[in-house]
């Protein structure tokens, strides 16, 4: 077949395809950069949503009837809201939805996505699952309230609060939601692939992109999962069939289901949701990984380690999934076995915390905001990791299962960890995206008010789990078996989550106060390695890298380099332009 | 292997510092990138269908399941119809390759008549498909009646809404030949059309076997399964 004569996207200079106008540039934009921003604002919209969920959540656990506004049926639905928004929409789309799109193409040099336009209906789409989901709060009957698990039959049946509308508005907006995924995954893994510019191999790529990249692959090939069981269930909903709803008797009534199993679902929805854990942590590990070494001075420790350590995740993360369905009555070498692969997949997880210590250790550590999340996501991801490895075996996890201890752990390594994370790399690319610093005050009040207060939160949450104080409760009633105190914990818990809540809103203040009066912080403010620093404008314009693409040299961790001049040598800079303290190169460095 | 050769590379060491600066220096293209985007896409939809197949052989070991072919009296005891629609998938796969062939050819009228041709064999295999859900529907055995029946219905329209999916990539790629009349750009799109078609064709014709498969069979693929 001859070879069609195609411009690559990557060398395209022509200043025609800038967009001019204020819809081409700001609303139906195609520049990877415009749909990162929108990705992340419409997350972080929905992410607010959820955490007043949560807020209501902790008012009804920390002072039960004292709210007449929440009933048992509302906690529910508000639980299950929190939990689905938090994961899917706020931190799958705000990490590559987000991060992903704003940092693929700058990282690897190239112009944009290689499918812009593709890119754009990706979010688009996104938008509309958003939209569908929070319909379902309008709706009778309101939105679903069968937990962020959505677990047949109980989901489905009458009874639980959104069991018609609501359950289909939330299975369809998922479905919607995975369509859009695909769209913006199918073009984050075929950048990286294909889009790299000169020199950047991919062993000389930012953590930051590899824990992108796998995290993509895994999401592509874990959504799936999900969408298979969300069709089978409208279909069991809607239709009559029987996929997954065994012959059953609702209220008094026998329904005309039989045969179906409910642990199928299960199986399915883990299948894609021990996975979903990575697709979050693979992007937060290796945003970390480059806010420790730059802020360290310091080249990552183990690079090629890291490496195979988030590939060898992404693997074994598909081996995992039933440590989640301990208690659904499985056959125990079956529980053996993914208790085995569970503290198996610990071993590439802990080889990466040890190795950001490493890296801090003896390095030039600068406590600027990214760093002090940072090291805050170390302490927070160790605990909520060493309290997985307690629920990855069968006999701890079956008593603990259904009890807050299981809240604690997974909101420590899933919820408040990536968060870090989140924050760490919102104050180290905010001078990228603006110009300008986030201010440091503001900063830190809400570091502390965030890393001091949830470990408010989720440390006495372990407590009441060991107390067996039961998860997706409404309120205890007369139980013998806990304690008065448990109680007073509980109202701790939630003055603490409401205090944390509040924090969160001095950050959005900071975020927009300081886009428009923040310190400017000039170019590459941090003296960062990485290709996204050096731009031909500042902050990057559209197309990104002017007439000319970057050429890459090296890998992106040179700092602190013996005998050179700078403490950083940025990746674009070729050797016989690196500056020396002595006349002479360096000849050691290649021998170390 | 290359990739595993790559992961080794000590990227922090000059002496191959220099030597992979000169790797990857071929500019990107979109022919390359769209077939990459292609693999991955074909990827997710083998999950998609994996997963299915799982829970539908999961579920033909459980009591209520009734195949729907072994006995006469079954609807796909006798599968013609089903053939019949396999031709047309088979036919719409091999005018697709005929078009690709024409469009580097650059012989126009040829193109017009092989995609034609693809898209009347395609909408006949999905309007095939229809009937006999239809047949099906009017011998009794609706979607509810029976899981084999419920699997049936829902993986032929999942891969009938594939199908039509491919439809619209393919109006969409003519679209644009009737605005830039690049054929070398019609080729390379023909070429992915293709592939997606033979996937499809491929996808259809494994569902084929499973879903008129009779007890027997299922009871040994159960066996080798574990199920």
């Amino acid at each position: 077949m001859t070879k069609i004569e195609y411009v690559a996207i990557a060398d395209q200079v022509d200043q025609s395809n800038h967009p001019s106008t204020f819809l081409t540039k700001y609303i139906w934009s195609q520049d990877h950069k415009v749909i990162a921003i929108q990705y992340s604002i419409t997350a972080i919209a929905v992410g607010l949503v959820a955490l007043v969920l949560s807020g209501i959540m902790r008012l009804q656990l920390g002072f039960p009837n004292e709210f007449s506004f929440i009933d048992p049926a509302s906690y529910l639905q508000f639980v299950t809201m929190h939990g689905m928004i938090m994961v899917i929409y706020l931190l799958t789309a705000l990490l590559l939805g987000g991060f992903g799109n704003y940092l693929i193409p700058l990282m690897i040099g190239a112009r944009d996505m290689v499918f812009p336009y593709l890119n754009m209906l990706s979010y688009w789409t996104y938008l509309l699952s958003v939209f569908v989901l929070l319909a379902s709060f309008f709706v009778s009957g309101g939105p679903t309230g069968a937990g962020w698990t959505l677990y047949p039959p109980q989901a489905i049946l009458s009874g639980t609060p959104g069991a018609h509308a609501g359950i289909l508005l939330m299975l369809t907006s998922l479905a919607i939601f995975i369509v859009a995924f695909t769209m913006g995954g199918l073009n984050y893994v075929t950048t990286i692939l294909q889009a790299r510019t000169r020199g950047m191999t991919l062993m000389r790529m930012p953590l930051t992109v590899w824990g992108i990249f796998v995290a993509t692959i895994l999401g592509l090939l874990a959504f799936p999962a999900l969408l298979v069981s969300a069709i089978m269930m409208i279909f069991d909903k809607v239709v009559g069939t029987s996929f997954f709803m065994p012959a059953i008797l609702s209220l008094g009534e026998t329904l005309d289901h039989s045969g179906g199993s409910p642990i199928l679902f299960q199986h399915l929805f883990w299948f894609f949701g021990h996975p979903e854990v990575y697709i979050v942590a693979l992007p937060a590990f290796g945003m970390v990984s480059d806010v420790i070494a730059i802020h360290a001075r310091k080249n990552i420790f183990g690079y090629r380690m890291m490496v195979w350590a988030i590939i060898a995740i992404g693997g074994l993360s598909f081996v995992v999934w039933a440590h989640h369905m301990y208690v659904s009555g499985m056959n125990p070498y079956f529980g053996f076995f993914f208790a085995t692969t569970t503290l198996i997949i610990a071993i590439p997880t802990a080889l990466k915390v040890y190795n950001w210590l490493l890296t801090l250790w003896r390095g030039n550590i600068h406590l600027t905001m990214p760093m002090l999340f940072a090291i805050g996501f170390i302490f927070t991801f160790t605990h909520g990791g060493l309290t997985g490895l307690m629920l990855g075996n069968v006999v701890i996890d079956l008593p603990l299962s259904d009890t807050f201890f299981v809240v604690a752990h997974f909101h420590m390594v899933m919820g408040v960890s990536p968060i870090m994370v989140l924050f760490a790399a919102i104050y180290h690319w905010f001078p990228l995206l603006t110009g300008r610093f986030l201010d440091n005050k503001l900063g830190k009040f809400h570091f502390w008010g965030t890393f001091l207060g949830t470990y408010a939160i989720y440390l006495p949450m372990h407590y009441l789990g060991f107390l067996g104080v039961p998860r997706r409760y409404y309120a205890m009633g007369d139980t013998d078996f806990i304690p008065e105190s448990a109680q007073t914990l509980n109202a701790g818990i939630t003055v603490s989550a409401i205090i944390v809540g509040l924090v969160q809103f001095i950050f959005i203040a900071n975020v927009i106060w300081s886009t428009f009066k923040g310190k400017k912080s000039g170019r590459n403010p941090w003296q960062a390695t990485s290709l996204e620093w050096q731009t031909a404008d500042f902050p990057p314009g559209h197309g990104n890298w002017g007439e000319q693409l970057p050429q890459v040299y090296r890998w992106a961790y040179d700092f602190s380099v013996p005998k050179v001049k700078d403490d950083f040598i940025p990746q674009n800079l070729p050797s016989e332009e690196v500056e020396y303290l002595t006349s002479e190169r360096n000849n050691d460095r290649g021998k170390k | 292997m290359e990739l595993f050769k790559s992961l080794r590379v000590k990227p922090w060491l000059s002496a191959e510092l220099e030597q992979q600066t000169e790797l990857n220096s071929s500019t990107p293209d979109i022919e390359k990138s769209a077939s990459t985007a292609l693999k991955f896409l074909l990827a997710v939809i083998t999950v998609v269908f994996f997963l299915f197949t799982i829970t539908f052989l999961q579920r033909t070991q459980s009591f209520d399941f009734q195949a729907l072919s072994g006995e006469v009296w079954l609807p796909f005891s006798n599968t013609n119809m089903l053939w019949q629609n396999s031709a047309y998938l088979l036919l719409a796969s091999m005018s697709i390759i005929l078009a690709e062939k024409f469009a580097q050819q650059q012989n126009l009228y040829a193109i017009i008549i092989s995609l034609t041709a693809t898209t009347l064999f395609t909408l006949l295999f999905i309007s095939g498909q229809v009937q006999v859900w239809q047949q099906l529907n009017q011998s009794g055995f609706y979607i509810t009646t029976n899981p084999a029946n419920s699997y049936y219905f829902l993986l032929t329209g999942i891969h009938a809404l594939h199908i039509v999916g491919g439809v619209l990539v393919l109006m969409r790629c003519t679209w644009h030949f009737g605005i830039s009349f690049s054929y070398q750009q019609l080729a390379s799109r023909l070429n992915l059309c293709a592939r997606y078609w033979h996937y499809l064709l491929f996808i259809w014709l494994f569902l084929f076997f499973l879903l008129t498969s009779d007890a027997s069979t299922f009871k040994t693929i159960a066996l080798i399964c574990g199920f």
